[in-house]
């Protein structure tokens, strides 16, 4: 084989395919890339270290703020830590709520994840356009019930912020009433498209070992084949009242973790189906009984996880009984599953950076925070 | 391997059928297939939830969204209709809560004792800082700040986004068209609150800028009625000088102070003067409660009259004399007025069992309107040699 000379190019920090301000450092060898090698922090807010300044509650809208398509999920692991640290009890109601909302949040950040892997190929925005409009009515739901499209802010330390409003249930069965279609649809648009296929299959694939070894979580983890939810392993909120599934890959390349992120849409209908049918009405308890300003949580630390729709988000708070975390930290899916892009991308071609870095599905503010 | 997992299994996702793949193109087919068929579909208008295909643009400028009641964009702050008072007390609680601290607000004074009251004597809000998190409407227990729909701030001046209190005041009327519902669940608890607050400190909960006029003609009405006194009632107040800026509002310390001294004088006045029952005549008058309250109100407003009126040709610099002229006339007003309530009843009524508190009350308004007048009438002359 000709051997050329090797060139190190930059893809990024400004570039439309890289999900925000990230920059990658390529060295190619003509067309095949030998190494890469990711740079964050360009979009750096300095998160954690507002969020110590801040009280408690006023880190609430900032959580918002990490991955802000899932900002209903974010602001679950948040609450779930405090809680956890305070001892406060959620209402069932309130429980239900959080799980509907989440999994609103699932569907709608896989509806806009595929959107953009398809994008990232060259398809255009056509796939985007369809995934968009289902995302578009989900967030009118949440508009509904908490005031924002995107930053919800919607959950209190022990609840919610307001019960739904009288439409948001009949809304949201009709939703779930097209979303069998919707999904379909999106199969029978990409599934066996030979474009996609061409692009997606046996390409950026991470092995099983290496994935465990990078600790990666979410759709990219079960991608690659290991059947790994937080919402089984460690059932938190009312998880373990719901059937569903968990979808793994076999080979862990583009094309399973697409897979894998259209049935985990059709799982969280599941769920939101159970949801549903379990609702308890508002009789039981006030969902968000007390406004509760100022935490005070005793000292000591605290770890809560969730399975947000990227993979496992923690936030760990260490408390030194005042109402200001001393550490706040968030492990931060998009993060975690961001390190192996270098052993993801050894190997393939340039082109196919975009493509795996788009199936890894990265918000960069959750990245860099 | 097989992993069993409680309430459900793993699913290893298919790869894609076989039967597909022997034919190529044909996957492409279908895509092309699920195109077309929306491409058909757009021309049809829909906004149902259960269907997914149809257009369901909204032609945004023509056609208005249809925002829920819940939306919170930025926040204002209510006053009642009616009577124009402000919900807020300047608690503070927004201020405290609010994550970015965008909120700043000054708690107003009594003119006349310098003492904090409990309403807001400006009130900014950083509209470019501002992330519409909506905790200021949900911790304020007054329902006083609320999240408003209207959304289209953009605008080339950007000293315009830090919004002062006469921009961010809307009517409570105007909440209730955007959210009828949330405000029904909180009208009661709201105006509970502000009744209270009124009767408790009835002259000092703050009044939405622009009703100035109307509610100082009405409550002028009220006054008159409750006194049933034959001369007009004090007009001061229908010639309010624009609201000061705030910067200005701060120089007027040293003024507050003097208002304070003369207050302070007034009350020992009062005092020795009860010492000595002999020599003050209307001291020996019952009052009304309403007549000793028609009083004060009328010395209140005389003075702070003749406080604007001292300081508003300070910040103009060619002084404007029918300001002055009118602050004094409805100082001197006042101050007759006042006197009139204190001395009408005691023609008819026998110098008997006087009822310390009342006389004390009307005695002093009676003197701080005098004192008033007089410091006005000072403060002009200073301001005319100035």
């Amino acid at each position: 084989m000709l051997k050329t000379e090797e060139l190190q190019i930059n893809i990024g920090p400004q570039h439309p395919s890289t999900h925000g301000v990230f920059r990658m450092i390529v060295t190619v060898d003509g067309e095949t890339i030998t190494d890469l090698k990711p740079v964050f922090g360009y979009l750096h807010r300095n998160h954690e270290q507002i969020a110590e300044q801040n009280t408690y509650l006023q880190n609430m809208p900032y959580t918002d703020r990490l991955d802000y398509f899932n900002s209903m999920a974010n602001n679950q692991a948040y609450a779930m830590a405090i809680e956890k640290m305070v001892g406060i009890e959620v209402p069932e109601r309130a429980e239900y709520l959080r799980v509907m909302m989440v999994e609103l949040t699932r569907i709608l950040n896989h509806a806009g994840a595929l959107g953009f892997l398809i994008n990232d190929m060259g398809m255009w925005q056509t796939q985007l356009a369809f995934g968009m409009r289902e995302r578009e009515k989900i967030l009118d739901l949440f508009e509904s019930a908490s005031g924002a499209r995107l930053m919800c802010n919607y959950f209190r330390f022990g609840g919610v912020v307001r019960d739904l409003p009288p439409d948001f249930i009949p809304r949201l069965k009709e939703l779930l009433q097209a979303m069998p279609a919707f999904v379909d649809e999106l199969e029978r648009l990409l599934r066996e498209n030979e474009i996609l296929m061409q692009r997606a299959e046996g390409i950026g694939i991470l092995p099983r070992d290496l994935a465990l070894a990078y600790s990666v979580s979410g759709p990219v983890l079960r991608g690659s084949g290991i059947p790994y939810d937080v919402r089984k392993a460690e059932p938190y909120s009312v998880y373990d009242r719901f059937d569903f599934d968990v979808p793994v890959g076999t080979v862990g390349d583009v094309y399973d973790r697409f897979l894998v992120r259209i049935e985990e849409m059709r799982q969280s209908r599941r769920i939101l189906e159970q949801v549903l049918e379990q609702l308890p009405d508002a009789q039981g308890g006030h969902i968000n009984p007390k406004a509760r300003q100022n935490v005070r949580p005793p000292v000591g630390d605290v770890y809560a996880r969730i399975e947000s729709p990227k993979g496992e988000l923690g936030f760990y708070l260490v408390s030194d009984g005042s109402g200001k975390p001393y550490r706040y930290k968030v492990r931060a899916p998009s993060f975690i599953n961001l390190t192996p892009l270098g052993d993801m991308c050894r190997g393939y071609k340039v082109a196919d950076v975009v493509v795996i870095l788009g199936s890894i599905d990265i918000v960069m503010g959750e990245v860099d925070r | 391997m097989t992993i069993t997992i409680q309430r459900g299994e793993v699913v290893e996702v298919a790869r894609g059928s076989q039967r597909r793949r022997a034919v190529p193109g044909m996957g492409l087919l279908d895509s092309l297939g699920v195109v077309w068929k929306h491409w058909r579909e757009s021309f049809r208008q829909n906004r149902d939830f259960s269907d997914i295909h149809g257009t369901f643009t909204e032609q945004y400028p023509d056609e208005r969204p249809n925002l829920p009641e819940a939306y919170r964009n930025m926040p204002i702050l209510l006053f009642d209709d009616e009577t124009g008072h402000e919900f807020c007390t300047s608690c503070f609680q927004c201020q405290r809560i609010c994550p970015p601290q965008v909120i700043h607000m000054t708690q107003a004074k009594d003119t006349t004792t310098g003492k904090a009251v409990p309403s807001v004597a400006e009130f900014i809000i950083e509209y470019d800082a501002c992330m519409s998190c909506g905790f200021c409407a949900e911790v304020c227990p007054f329902d006083a700040i609320k999240m408003d729909h209207h959304f289209e701030l953009s605008t080339s001046d950007h000293a315009s986004l830090t919004v002062h209190k006469q921009e961010l005041n809307r009517p409570v009327s105007y909440y209730q068209s955007i959210a009828p519902t949330l405000w029904e669940e909180a009208k009661a608890g709201a105006y509970k609150k502000l009744q209270g607050n009124i009767k408790r400190r009835p002259d000092v909960i703050g009044i939405a800028p622009h009703l100035v006029d109307r509610i100082a003609a009405r409550r002028a009405e009220l006054a008159a009625a409750a006194a049933a006194a034959p001369p007009p009632p004090p007009t001061a107040p229908a010639a309010p000088p624009a609201a000061a800026p705030p910067a200005e509002a701060r120089k007027l310390t040293p003024e507050e102070k003097a208002a304070k001294l003369a207050a302070i004088k007034a009350a020992n006045t009062a005092k020795q003067s009860g010492a000595t029952p002999a020599e003050t005549p209307p001291a020996a008058a019952e009052l009304s409660p309403a007549e000793a309250k028609a009083a004060k109100l009328a010395a209140i407003r005389a003075a702070n009259t003749a406080k604007q009126a001292g300081t508003v040709p300070a910040a103009e610099v060619p002084p404007a004399p029918v300001d002055e002229k009118a602050a004094k006339l409805a100082a001197i007003r006042a101050a007759n007025a006042a006197k009139q309530a204190g001395t009408a009843p005691a023609a008819e009524v026998p110098p008997a069992e006087p009822a310390p508190v009342d006389e004390k009350a009307a005695k002093l308004a009676a003197i701080r309107a005098a004192n008033a007048a007089k410091k006005a009438a000072a403060e002009d002359n200073e301001t005319e040699r100035n």
